[in-house]
């Protein structure tokens, strides 16, 4: 086995340290405690950040990257060790080999046979036009009539085995935290449910394409778990290649005014007036014709497609910095009136010191609420860039590239809806659930709603 | 008198609480509205006062839930009623009005407009005939050209016109009660008298029952006929006015009434050198106009002010709100550009220093802000607030001394040390701004420039801040220039007064000589209006 | 006023040549002349001499910034920045990498693209300050709470979903619209329904939201509290109080994206095969012209301010508190 990391990896797995410090910092502060007590109290709370979790997690899972050591051919004596050239990950690992089932071409969830006829012999020898027998589903049945109860019976296995697993992982989560104040309980439901759900996914595919396959024979529900990581990477970095570049200017224009505020406001102004969808258009295929004419710099198929997608973050953070930095600028001039800037101006207190002691820390909750409404909104957004053509590369599974590649699925007949189906449902429970998840942040965050819930 | 008694309206054992916690805000509120008389709830905030007319018209906040108690309009009982019954109630029967009028009227509606939707939904006044009757509405409460000003929206008139708009809208119907919330809170005070006599002469005149809610005891003195004192949810003491303010029997009564100003007492005037000298200092803000937004103009906030501070003296600077008092504080400050005249300090001058040339005078020069809560960063303990100057300004102290210093001066504002590790938010305004005390102190400063320090405070409270100020002054000889639009807090902190408008002093002299004998008819005006007791 | 929109038409030149400084130096300066000629080429016939008779025949054979071997003024004007930047100043638009005339294009597609977007602009916000009343009038009761669940549901489908959706069920499924397609004359309607449908419902979430707060924030401010003293009902303090001062800020979000109506929409466009500026874009960047990128960005642009001083002008309609100088 030979690591590989690549760049987005290594950027993942910075931003989690990152994250991890910024919020134990966070927590010495009693008001920010205070508030993020009021998100978790909330069962709703508890619920979609255990799934939000549970998406990071797999994400995370799949950023382990690694080529496995190839068995050497036979007759070949060698101590040089040769690695396969396709990258593994750690999710695929977990999900025993769910990847590498590949069919011929469509078949339906949970079917035995291929979607289209072909070309086949008969036990007789005779040549005849029938639906082909799908090569990793069913194997084990010896009369299809029977395949009704096998899938019940291996799913009450299945159901066995994840209780198992979740009373291993909850039993030392319950213990801990039995006599918290928040409502553990709400997650532990979904965590069963999760654990559940995955525990059966993972082995029944060993028998059946859960989710169908695809137009060239890839199992769906392994490509819809495989785009969560894209997803998730790309709605966090970007949002984190945006930031320094909104507050540093945010702050200094609200901050300094004068000549900087009008230098910040005509770079915003100029940048959000031209069209957003285009200006990304235009870099990213700005970038793949940079990455087509230097094919020397990338080693492997799948270091060229990553550096596409670190590229589309760095777009997505580059053009959209303006409206946060709109709104930070607008609060460091409401900051810098109060009392406590004026009086550490009366102080002789150092620019440097007043920005980071007093004025940073007072916009933090606007750089959150940005943060985690606009995880979900760009996730939507990739899928939209995708089907452009301008989103991640087609080689990298995401949900965008599933819609689009099976946008004229719905016109066939029979319909095939399975690969869309598989695709939109993974992105809208994320997005759903960040979505109400930073509605409970920005309720417990903003000034604004935190003021009128005090006052009733 | 019992026996004539036209009682209109009667709050009988009101009771509120939380619906969240259950915690009781109100707990069983009595009272009885009479025809032609003035019931005034005093009390501080959140003593429940506004609660009670609140929910005595069924207008609470769902966060707040009637649990007992009745309300009678007349015959009917209010809380038997429906909404829409009550609606019927709400503006034709008992009308109120607000305290802030500015936020209280719809900014996108003219006045005209907003006054006539009342008689709309309670006559049959249409078209001309209602125009008419909002004109002389407008008439009789004394609003200048009623005819031109039916089509003004809210924001084109001044502060004291907007409560009379307010007024105008709650008498439309000719109700039987008025409940005024706090009316003149938000007005400067020559205008507030004038709401007042307005309010006295239409409940003689109309024959309203008016409850009047305010936390101002000179409100009360001067307009009252009966009071109520509200602490903590409860009527502690009910008297009529000449009663009360002679013979109180709660000492909370007694607190509130040593609040108004004895004009009898001053401090005595000691002027030794001058600390702070100001010689026809201007500040100016540009006014841009036209295509290229040239400077046509400026606005001249502070317009050639002199004055002097001795050393351990207090200076006080009185003017209404818009008189350039507080520009002139940040101006001295340096915080504010000085377009003309000469700032001195110790005989050096200050103005126009560079950041690095000002330091060592921001050790000697430091401020208290009006508002408590918004003068602390809420992310600082207030150790590190007080720490602050002390680190900046390079006062030399080891960490260890520093904590040390800390909480001696938490101790010396009677807090105590242990406060230290404590957020502003666990405070309130009263500890808060001695809090800020205690900053400005941390670093030994000559002079403290005060600027409405107590005025977000409440009355009791207002006493124990001006007293520490008062024996930090003799302790340290710390001088003060005190910024105030409230002219009663004077007499018990002030040596000397100026009296500023539209940008110039047009007083100034001993404490004694401007509230005893004042000369400038504006100082007249504002003396005019502070409420007294006679002895 | 008048001297504010002559100050804010001013203050748009520099953004203007902000926007073109930027958008030249991605497409000339990051991705050379060369590079073009190349990608437009194809991989098999990129020889120096085809790259250089693309780069004369399209005009990019010149300079950058200055032309040295030039005299005088030619020496600025004889250059790539002049020639292909600054001539969209005088909505010279130029011809495309295939050759067409871009203004003409533009002029021609842009009404395909109004006649879909303006209708679902309209009704969209229609609907969205209807709903969003309808939830307000229910506030703080369960209603209220799942209608709000409901609009983040809703928020939280693709985009895509919804076309794709909408296609499938009501022209697919049912027949009652033609899947996609368009022409400008007799039933054109036929082929507008479902795209402006499909624009509407998917706009509900967000914007029934986004108004709901709005309304909420109105709800709370003290001239409500007046009304109700005065005997208002709860349904005239909505639309005679509340609604009136929500429309300030509703004005500020929504003003802006009136010019840009014209844009149209990339998706909608390319799923119902509308031949409008949306999908002359969406082919644009597939074709990778960008003689048309460059003029759309333009275009964009100056729909972008222009919906700015709009803003500000409906402002002072709105709110008579606010006078522009």
């Amino acid at each position: 086995m030979k690591p590989v990391l690549l760049w987005s990896d290594a950027l993942i797995f910075l931003l989690v340290v990152v994250l991890v410090i910024f919020f134990y910092r966070l927590r010495r502060d009693p008001q920010t405690r205070e508030r993020w007590g009021d998100v978790f109290s909330s069962r709703l709370g508890m619920v979609t950040f255990t799934v939000i979790m549970t998406y990071v997690g797999i994400a995370l899972a799949d950023s382990v990257h690694f080529r496995k050591a190839l068995e050497n051919p036979e007759g070949l004596q060698t101590e040089e060790v040769f690695y396969d050239n396709k990258v593994t990950s750690l999710l695929d690992v977990m999900l025993r080999g769910m990847g590498e089932r590949f069919e011929r071409t469509y078949s339906a969830p949970f079917a035995l046979n291929s979607f289209e006829k072909e070309n086949m012999k008969d036990a007789n020898g005779n040549a005849v036009r029938d639906f082909p027998p799908l090569m990793h589903a069913g194997q084990h049945l010896t009369d299809p009539s029977g395949q009704f109860g096998d899938i019940v019976s291996k799913s009450l296995q299945a159901l066995l085995w994840g209780l198992l697993i979740s009373a291993l992982l909850l039993a030392p989560q319950w213990l801990l935290l039995r006599h918290s104040q928040y409502p553990w309980h709400a997650s532990w439901v979904v965590q069963v449910g999760v654990i559940c759900f995955f525990t059966w996914l993972v082995m029944i595919s060993e028998y059946y394409h859960v989710l169908g396959t695809d137009q060239g024979g890839a199992d769906v529900a392994y490509q819809s778990i495989k785009g969560v990581r894209t997803g998730v990477l790309l709605g966090t970095l970007s949002t984190l290649i945006m930031l320094p570049i909104a507050v540093t200017l945010g702050v200094s224009a609200g901050y300094f005014k004068g000549w900087v505020d009008d230098v910040v406001q005509y770079l915003y102004t100029t940048l959000s007036s031209i069209p957003g969808i285009l200006l990304i258009a235009a870099s990213v295929l700005l970038f793949q014709v940079y990455i087509d004419l230097n094919p020397d710099f990338f080693s492997i198929g799948m270091e060229k497609a990553d550096a596409r997608f670190i590229a589309l973050c760095f777009i997505l953070g580059v053009t959209s910095w303006s409206s946060l930095c709109r709104l930070i600028r607008a609060e460091t001039l409401k900051i810098s009136q109060l009392g406590y800037v004026q009086a550490a101006h009366a102080f002789g207190v150092s620019h440097v010191r007043i920005l980071s002691r007093h004025i940073l820390p007072n916009v933090v909750h606007i750089i959150l609420i940005t943060f985690v409404l606009d995880f979900s909104s760009l996730i939507l957004a990739e899928a939209v860039l995708s089907y452009i053509g301008v989103g991640i590369d087609p080689s990298m599974g995401s949900w965008g590239n599933m819609i689009n590649g099976a946008r004229s699925e719905l016109s066939r007949e029979p319909v095939i809806w399975w690969t869309l189906s598989g695709a939109l449902f993974f992105m809208f429970v994320l997005v759903l659930a960040a979505n109400l998840f930073s509605d409970l942040v920005r309720d417990a965050f903003d000034p604004r709603t935190a003021s009128r819930r005090s006052e009733a | 008198m019992s026996a004539a008694r036209d009682i209109r309206m009667q709050v009988e054992n009101l009771r509120v609480v939380l619906a969240d916690s259950g915690d009781e805000i109100l707990k069983g509120v009595s009272l009885e509205l009479e025809a032609g008389k003035i019931f005034a709830l005093v009390g501080e905030s959140g003593s429940g006062k506004s609660v009670t007319s609140m929910a005595a018209m069924r207008l609470l906040p769902d966060a707040l839930e009637i649990t007992e108690g009745a309300v009678h309009v007349g015959e009917q009982d209010l809380f038997s009623l429906s909404e829409s019954q009550m609606q019927t109630v709400r503006g034709r029967r008992v009308a109120m009005i607000f305290q802030n009028a500015m936020t209280a009227l719809n900014p996108v509606q003219t006045v005209g407009k907003q006054v006539a939707e009342t008689l709309k939904l309670h006559t049959t006044l249409r078209g001309d005939a209602l125009r008419q009757r909002v004109v002389q509405l407008f008439d009789e409460v004394g609003i200048p050209d009623p005819a031109q000003r039916f089509t003004f929206f809210p924001h084109q008139l001044s502060g004291g016109q907007q409560q009379r708009v307010m007024i105008a809208m709650a008498l439309a119907c000719e109700p039987e009660i008025l409940i005024a919330d706090e009316p003149t809170t938000a007005l400067d005070v020559t205008i507030q008298e004038q709401v007042l006599e307005l309010i006295r002469e239409l409940t003689r005149s109309r024959k309203l029952a008016v409850l009047l809610i305010t936390h101002d005891m000179g409100v009360v003195r001067n307009t009252a006929d009966e009071v109520a004192v509200m602490y903590r949810g409860e009527i502690i003491e009910r008297a009529d006015v000449e009663t009360f303010f002679h013979n109180p029997k709660q000492a909370y009564s007694q607190r509130l009434i040593d609040a108004l100003p004895d004009l009898t007492h001053f401090q005595s005037a000691a002027v030794e050198e001058a600390l702070l000298q100001l010689d026809d200092v201007k500040v100016h803000f540009p006014v841009r106009k036209g295509v290229l937004q040239r400077v046509v103009d400026v606005t001249r906030a502070v317009d050639g002010v002199s004055l002097k501070i001795g050393r351990g003296e207090t200076y006080a600077l009185v003017g209404e709100s818009g008189s350039g008092k507080s520009t002139l504080g940040r101006a001295i400050l340096n915080l504010e550009p000085v377009a003309g005249g000469t700032v001195r300090f110790n005989g050096e001058l200050i103005q126009q220093l560079g950041r690095k040339e000002m330091l060592p005078y921001r050790k000697q020069i430091q401020v208290i802000f009006q508002n408590p809560f918004s003068s602390m960063n809420p992310r600082m303990t207030v150790g590190e607030i007080i720490a602050e100057g002390m680190v900046s300004l390079g006062l030399g102290l080891s960490p260890q001394q520093r904590q040390a210093r800390i909480g001696e001066l938490l101790t010396r504002v009677q807090l105590g040390p242990e406060f230290a590790t404590r957020y502003p938010h666990e405070f309130s305004g009263g500890q808060l701004q001695r809090i800020a005390v205690a900053r400005a102190l941390a670093v030994n400063p000559d002079l403290i420039i005060c600027d409405e320090p107590t005025s977000a405070l409440d009355v009791s409270i207002r006493a124990e801040v001006l007293d520490l100020l008062r024996e930090l002054q003799q302790e340290f000889g710390v001088s003060y220039l005190f910024i105030t639009h409230d002219l009663s807090i004077i007499p018990s902190i002030a040596h000397h007064v100026g009296v500023m408008q539209y940008g110039k002093i047009v007083e100034q002299g001993s404490a004694q000589q401007i509230l005893t004998r004042p000369q400038h008819p504006y100082t007249q005006a504002l003396l005019n209006s502070v409420p007294r007791i006679d002895p | 006023m008048l001297a504010y929109i002559i100050r804010r038409l001013i203050y748009a030149i520099p953004i203007l040549v902000g926007v073109n400084l930027l958008t030249f130096t991605l497409f000339f300066v990051v991705n050379s002349p060369d590079d073009m000629a190349a990608s437009q080429l194809g991989d098999k016939y990129v020889t120096p001499e085809a790259i250089q008779a693309w780069k004369v025949k399209n005009g990019y054979d010149k300079p950058l910034f200055i032309n040295s071997e030039s005299e005088g003024l030619q020496s600025v004007t004889d250059t790539i920045f002049f020639n292909k930047s600054l001539r969209l100043f005088a909505f010279d638009f130029g011809r495309s990498e295939s050759g067409r005339d871009i203004t003409t294009d533009v002029s021609t597609r842009m009404w395909p693209s109004l006649a879909v977007a303006l209708p679902s602009f309209v009704i969209g916000i229609w609907v969205n300050i209807c709903v969003a009343l309808m939830v307000v009038m229910f506030h703080a009761t369960r209603l209220d709470r799942w209608a709000v669940f409901l609009f983040v549901s809703l928020m939280s489908i693709s985009y895509l979903f919804y076309i794709i959706g909408g296609q499938y069920l009501v022209a697919k499924t049912w027949k009652l619209v033609p899947v996609s397609g368009f022409h400008s004359e007799g039933d054109v309607w036929r082929f507008l329904i479902l795209p402006v449908l499909v624009g509407v419902i998917a706009g509900i979430g967000s914007g029934a939201r986004w108004y709901r707060t709005l309304f909420l924030e109105e709800a709370n401010q003290d001239y409500v509290r007046t009304a109700r003293a005065k005997g208002a009902s709860e349904m005239k303090i909505l639309f005679g109080h509340i609604l009136p001062n929500a429309m300030i800020p509703i004005l500020t979000g929504v003003v802006v994206l009136i010019p840009s109506l014209f844009m149209g929409s990339l998706l909608i466009e390319s799923f119902f095969g509308i031949p409008g500026l949306g999908s002359y874009m969406l082919d644009a960047i597939k074709s990778q012209d960008f003689a048309i990128v460059r003029s759309m960005v333009f275009i964009g642009s100056i729909l972008y301010i222009f919906g700015l001083i709009l803003t500000d002008i409906s402002y002072t309609w709105a709110d008579p508190r606010v006078r522009l100088n």
